[in-house]
């Protein structure tokens, strides 16, 4: 019987491998096909002023051994990327694929702590609203939730800067400037904490988790649990808090993502948001095709953790 | 003996009482303030394309730089260059309105006929449906509009464009999980034995009477997220550019004066960002709370 549902859960979970494998392959073609069907390709772009005549440019194009059909050129370059070749930046000549893993550690860093932060922020309300019920504190915190997932984070951004260099004189935004540098360590907390409370996710994790808490408050084991006075908690605790949590968590990265574009703008963070804004002003493909690839790759790794806590969680999903 | 309401309350939704009785007085504070600023955006965007404004948009004047709200018959004060604040909030609404519609446009056509599609077929369908529904949300969005301004041009309604056909696909789920509960219900089968046509059945019982609701929440919804990408791209450079005014860059702007202590020519329009898009989301929240019921999300 064990072993029978060990088998079940593994194929479920080879399933869900193949699946995101399926869909990265997706997300590669969805890069291919809108950089193929732009204008001007990377070629010409490169040999801008440099070559005249189309038979001169078509020579070098087979000189260098680029394929012609749409299909070739695909499959050449989703074999150079599964070797972790992603092409070199056309404004830097680096390699993308390290440069990309390199600054992806700090989005990597950046958006997990401002998860977190939201989360801290998130979690209380939606246990207070889904056990206590409507309460006086619950519509102002609703509202309150409301707010900051209709704020510009860029906004927000500005004024924590301005509170915390104006204020507190604190961080090393302004070179020279005599502080109290001890607290400089502070400084990478705050696109952390901007990012937390500013990304437009809050509202809805709220409300997500809200619903999915009481719902599960009101099944039939919770109130038999209360009535034979066992914890309430520990019997909530999987269905009402760990998975809508890993459920939202992974529908919510790439919203996260998103606003590190623009958090990381703001405080200047040396990230992929970053990179991916610098990319599209140069018209660096090669640089933002990587990142739209690591970031797919990010937001569906996410996606395989959350439906294997699921499985695991309640393998009674698996019969149905 | 149960009085009206009490047997009303029993039968739910099917009760003949008007929905806004029915409604919790919250989400009716929510729609009314969403209502409020949908109309305020509609005739502010009216009066700036008429160009009936308080003072001309581009007019610089030196004499009244970073003026505060009030002052010298400025009702909102004037930015960096003098420029009248509540003039460029006004014309600023143009950035987003029309690309906002068209964007809206697309993303409720594709999806619904994806959505049809997918419910009322089913089988591969509708597998099909839900890899595009996954495939598009692996995509963190400003990336994908990031990718697309490097590979075509910074222009608003191919954004615009992106925004929509992403839309899409979480429509498209709705109306198939809308059409499947209509299908447990016998309600397509009832229809299709009377000897509608299909296409009767799909577009007046399945879309103008069960899916209305879901497409307006849908629409509402798509403004606001519509502001919020117009106004990120202008805070970023790819949007709208100066002199143009645009709520995100009139942000980015006025924020080189905060350590000057001049807060208001970027806090005016954040709070125009704030309200119009708490607005929009409240609308349809409040909406489907209303007509779709709780839980129904």
């Amino acid at each position: 019987m064990r072993s029978a549902a060990m088998k079940a859960i593994t194929r479920a979970l080879s399933r869900e491998v193949a699946l995101t494998a399926l869909l990265l392959l997706g997300v590669s073609f969805v890069v291919f096909l809108i950089l193929y069907l732009s204008p001007g390709d990377p070629f010409s772009v490169l040999l801008e002023g440099q070559m005249g005549g189309d038979a001169a440019r078509a020579g070098v194009r087979e000189a260098l051994g680029v394929p012609k059909a749409w299909y070739a050129q695909y499959l050449s370059w989703l074999g150079n990327m599964l070797q972790g070749n992603f092409g070199k930046s056309i404004r830097t000549g680096l390699p993308v694929f390290g440069e990309v893993v390199r600054v992806g550690l700090n989005t990597l860093y950046l958006t997990l702590g401002a998860l977190l932060v939201t989360l801290f922020i998130a979690v209380p309300i939606a246990l207070h609203a889904a056990v206590r019920g409507d309460t006086a504190v619950n519509w102002p915190l609703t509202i309150f939730a409301y707010v900051l997932s209709a704020l510009p984070v860029f906004w927000l951004g500005y004024i924590v800067i301005y509170i915390f260099i104006h204020k507190f004189g604190l961080f090393p935004l302004l070179s020279g400037s005599s502080g109290a540098q001890e607290y400089a360590w502070l400084y990478v907390l705050v696109p952390i904490v901007v990012l937390g409370i500013g990304n437009d996710a809050m509202s809805e994790i709220i409300r997500y988790l809200r619903a999915e808490m009481r719902r599960v408050m009101a099944e039939d084991y919770i109130r038999t649990a209360r009535a034979k006075g066992a914890s309430v908690w520990r019997h909530a605790f999987k269905e009402g808090l760990l998975v809508p949590i890993t459920e939202i968590i992974a529908s919510k990265i790439p919203f996260i993502l998103g606003g590190a574009v623009i958090v990381e703008q703001v405080f200047n963070w040396p990230g992929m948001g970053r990179m991916a804004w610098q990319a599209a002003q140069d018209r660096d493909f090669p640089v933002i095709m990587g990142i739209a690839m690591v970031a797919a790759a990010f937001v569906r790794l996410g996606s395989l953790v959350q439906s294997i806590v699921y499985t695991v969680v309640n393998p009674r999903a698996l019969q149905e | 003996m149960k009085s009206y309401s009490q047997v009303a309350g029993e039968i739910g939704e099917y009760s003949d009482l008007p929905f806004w009785k029915k409604a919790e007085t919250v989400d009716l504070v929510y729609v009314a303030y969403g209502l409020l600023i949908a109309t305020l955006v509609l005739v502010s965007y009216t009066l700036g394309a008429l160009k009936l404004l308080p003072y001309d948009p581009q007019q610089i004047s030196i004499e009244l730089l970073n003026a505060s709200p009030g002052s010298a018959g400025h009702l909102l004060g004037t930015d960096f260059l003098g420029r009248d604040i509540l003039s460029r909030l006004i014309v600023g609404i143009q950035a987003y309105f029309l690309p906002g519609l068209l964007a809206i446009v697309i993303s409720l056509s594709l999806g619904t006929a994806l959505g049809v599609a997918a419910g009322y077929r089913g089988g591969p369908a509708e597998a099909l449906i839900t890899y595009f529904n996954d495939l598009v949300e692996s995509f963190p969005r400003l990336v994908l509009i990031l990718l697309v301004i490097a590979a075509f041009k910074p222009d608003i309604y191919y954004i615009m464009v992106v925004v929509g056909v992403t839309g899409a696909p979480m429509i498209a789920s709705r109306i198939a999980g809308k059409i499947g509960f209509l299908r447990e219900k016998n309600f397509i089968e009832a229809a299709s034995v009377l000897g509608l046509p299909t296409h009767v059945i799909i577009l007046k019982h399945i879309l103008w009477h069960n899916c209305r609701t879901l497409l307006i929440i849908q629409a509402t919804l798509g403004m606001g997220e519509a502001i919020l990408i117009e106004t990120s791209l202008s805070y970023l450079g790819f949007g709208v550019q100066e002199p143009t005014p645009s709520w995100g860059n009139m942000v980015q702007a006025g924020a080189n004066y905060f350590l000057q202590g001049r807060f208001w020519p970027s806090t005016a329009p954040a709070l125009a960002i704030l309200f119009t898009i708490l607005g929009f989301q409240l609308l349809g929240d409040g909406l489907n709370n209303i007509l779709e019921g709780k839980g129904n999300k």
